[in-house]
């Protein structure tokens, strides 16, 4: 019974990580319903700026932790003001188009500028886990479970309290009209890119804290992106929601059924929940329901 | 002297060197010029250890040319292509590279060559030389794709084998496999363990074929399940990066499981990704092939003398001595069928049947690999398997065992 408790631990504090790169997603989404098809990619090119800052340059991880952020902000205002500032007024698709030739970019700049090597990650959390009587829990991901919790909070307040939050949201909506409105739609995106980008970057601490780093990391992109579905792309808390479900789901298979079956089932799982309410409810479990009136 | 004589005195002795030359015995000129094509992967999975492993290989053909090659009247010529370890992109590939070298063997890499080749060069009657060990899928007869080396799964059995006799006793070996499904050589690797140990009962004890990504988010849990069944060993022939997750798994659950790694994602690849070698204290690699360790090997001599020699760059380890093996088997072979057949009119079937005529020796070979004797009937030899052993000693790679017994290993 224990170790069955500890695998829903284990499990939802992943679906948290996921609930956490997932969050990316939909602060782009919020902010000009694109779906960055790069997610996972930023988490890369996050992970290789922590490992730049720590493993290359030698700085303390209190100095580089701080300033792989800012740099992770600045190489996402770099990649809005190059490759989507451009496109503002035109159709959402063609945005969508461009972060696909995105993901082939930036996995391609990986390799030019780091090569190919497999790098070891700076270990960032505690390696030992935390024992609770039989139970183990994984520091990095214990850690990284209550950075979501407090990134989802403090996200959902400043997207439904504040009047900045409030203007990203009616750039979403028509570019056009937020414009007329004299929202500025290039800063609203441009943030949303800056926070997309430290977000992913946070994601990848916690992902690759004492583990190693190729572009294989971008992998966990597509690992969240059921959650970011299941959830609805428009709602942050409902990430925290989606992502304990498919993490808990994910771990039971995987610890019960795949040693019965013999296979990976575990990674599917997620998918095929996220099918299924796409199915029940295509907008995701906490998505806005658009109404037309004509 | 007038300027006459000088001229005339030059002449001379110009007239009398062209005399002395041609009464020397002719000395053989490369005159025949074969070409090899080189798949490779400089961006894709295994973009990291590709530079090395070309490397190997390349600076053999040198090798060769120079020593073997020039007396035997023949020139190898090589092209690397670009396949990003892509089967897809091998497929489309295949027919620009056949037309523009019209080679005569081809010297692959891995998974994606086999499958998108196996059906191919039987019709264009041109073998494919790889570095890896062989995979189940491709254990079939009249191969034109040849494995120096057995399957994945014949070279860990034999790994465990030689660990149950360190161990002692007549228990079975409690194992358990870190396995992929990214890719179908990855299963391929589980699947034969499998049946050997099904079908070994008293030998090996399997106690969990573990699935997982190939970065994996966390192995901590899975971890714990084979810690708790007891295992002894952990098979980890996919990657390293599964390495380093299995072992920061084996770290959290305090436990010191020794984790068998294959050559391609071996001991200093996964130690590099590991921050240190001294992290694997005790760990093992297993394979069919000479380990590069720091002991005085023929190996290590001729990787020396291609170093000083040949401008082979790379560092002395397994990646380069799988590229060296895989070049030492391959030009072995076509001198084998030069030898039978004569410098001339050298096709891919001609070197094919000097591979099944003609055992390659480990002189040959330089002790990089055993004495290879293929037969139509697999495409990797199947008598005489011997699988080496090294292991992190004091944070150094070390040669534990050579030539330890392959088990027979059926079909799966």
């Amino acid at each position: 019974m224990v170790y069955f408790i500890n695998d829903i631990i284990t499990g939802a504090l992943i679906g948290l990580l996921y609930a956490l790169v997932a969050m990316g997603f939909v602060v782009i989404y919020r902010a000009s319903k694109v779906f960055n098809f790069a997610q996972g990619e930023l988490v890369i090119i996050g992970g290789f700026i922590v490992w730049f800052t720590t493993m290359q340059a030698g700085l303390s991880l209190w100095l580089s932790i701080p300033l792989s952020l800012v740099l992770a902000g600045l190489v996402g205002y770099a990649i809005e003001r190059t490759f989507l500032t451009k496109l503002i007024g035109e159709s959402v698709f063609s945005m969508v188009m461009v972060t696909v030739g995105l993901l082939i970019l930036l996995r391609g700049l990986v390799l030019l500028v780091f090569g190919p090597a497999v790098r070891p990650f700076p270990i960032i959390f505690p390696l030992k886990p935390l024992f609770v009587g039989d139970m183990l829990i994984p520091m990095n991901l214990l850690i990284g479970g209550i950075i979501t919790i407090v990134a989802a909070v403090g996200l959902s307040w400043f997207f439904n309290r504040t009047r900045s939050g409030l203007r990203m949201t009616a750039v979403a909506e028509d570019h056009v009209v937020a414009s007329s409105m004299g929202i500025s739609v290039k800063g609203s995106i441009a943030f949303a890119w800056v926070l997309g980008a430290i977000l992913s970057t946070i994601g990848a601490m916690i992902f690759l804290s004492g583990k190693s780093l190729t572009f294989l990391a971008s992998d966990i992109g597509f690992a969240a992106l059921p959650v970011a579905l299941f959830a609805g792309l428009e709602s942050i808390g409902g990430l925290i929601l989606a992502g304990v479900i498919i993490g808990v789901a994910q771990s039971l298979t995987t610890n019960y059924l795949d040693p019965l079956i013999g296979g990976s089932l575990g990674s599917v799982v997620p998918y095929i929940i996220m099918l299924a309410i796409l199915l029940i409810r295509p907008t995701g479990l906490f998505g806005w329901r658009t109404i037309e009136r004509v | 002297m007038t300027y006459q004589t000088k001229r005339g005195l030059r002449g001379f002795l110009a007239a009398g060197a062209m005399a002395v030359a041609a009464t020397m015995p002719l000395k053989a000129k490369a005159e025949e010029i074969y070409n090899l094509a080189l798949l490779s992967d400089f961006s894709g999975p295994y973009a990291d250890i590709m530079p090395i492993l070309a490397g190997g290989r390349e600076a053999v053909f040198t090798w060769w040319n120079e020593t073997r090659g020039q007396d035997l009247g023949v020139t190898l010529n090589y092209k690397n292509y670009e396949t990003r370890y892509d089967a897809a992109q091998v497929a489309s590939l295949w027919p620009g590279i056949k037309s523009e070298l019209d080679p005569i063997a081809v010297v692959g890499l891995g998974g994606p060559d086999v499958a998108a080749l196996s059906e191919r060069l039987p019709e264009d009657k041109i073998p494919m030389f790889m570095a890896t060990a062989a995979y189940g899928f491709a254990w079939q007869p009249d191969a034109w794709i040849f494995n120096p080396r057995p399957t994945y799964s014949h070279e860990s059995a034999g790994f465990l084998n030689w660990m149950r006799e360190q161990r002692g006793g007549d228990e079975p070996f409690k194992v358990a496999i870190l396995a992929s499904e990214a890719s179908p050589a990855y299963v391929d690797m589980a699947k034969g363990l499998e049946l050997y140990a099904e079908e070994h009962p008293k030998e090996i004890d399997l106690v969990e074929v573990i699935y997982t990504e190939v970065q994996p988010t966390d192995l901590t849990g899975q971890m714990r399940r084979v810690v708790r069944a007891g295992a002894e060993a952990l098979i980890i022939q996919t990657n390293t990066s599964i390495v380093v997750a299995a072992k920061r798994g084996l770290q959290a659950n305090g436990a010191n499981i020794p984790i068998m790694m294959s050559s391609h994602n071996g001991l200093p690849a996964s130690g590099a990704a590991l921050g240190g070698l001294e992290q694997l204290e005790g760990d093992f690699e297993a394979y069919g092939m000479a380990i590069a360790a720091d002991e005085d090997t023929p190996a290590r001599q001729f990787y020396e003398t291609l170093v000083t020699e040949y401008g082979l760059e790379a560092p002395w380890n397994v990646v380069t001595a799988m590229g060296v093996s895989q070049g030492l088997y391959t030009v072995t072979v076509i001198q084998h069928a030069i030898e039978a057949n004569g410098a001339e009119g050298l096709t891919g079937e001609k070197v094919r049947e000097a591979l099944f005529a003609q055992t390659i020796t480990t002189e040959e070979t330089h002790g990089f690999l055993p004495s290879l004797t293929f037969t139509p009937e697999a495409p990797f030899p199947l008598e005489g398997l011997k699988v080496n052993v090294g292991t992190v000693k004091n944070g150094k790679i070390t040669i534990e065992a050579t030539g330890v017994d392959i088990p027979e290993v059926k079909k799966w």
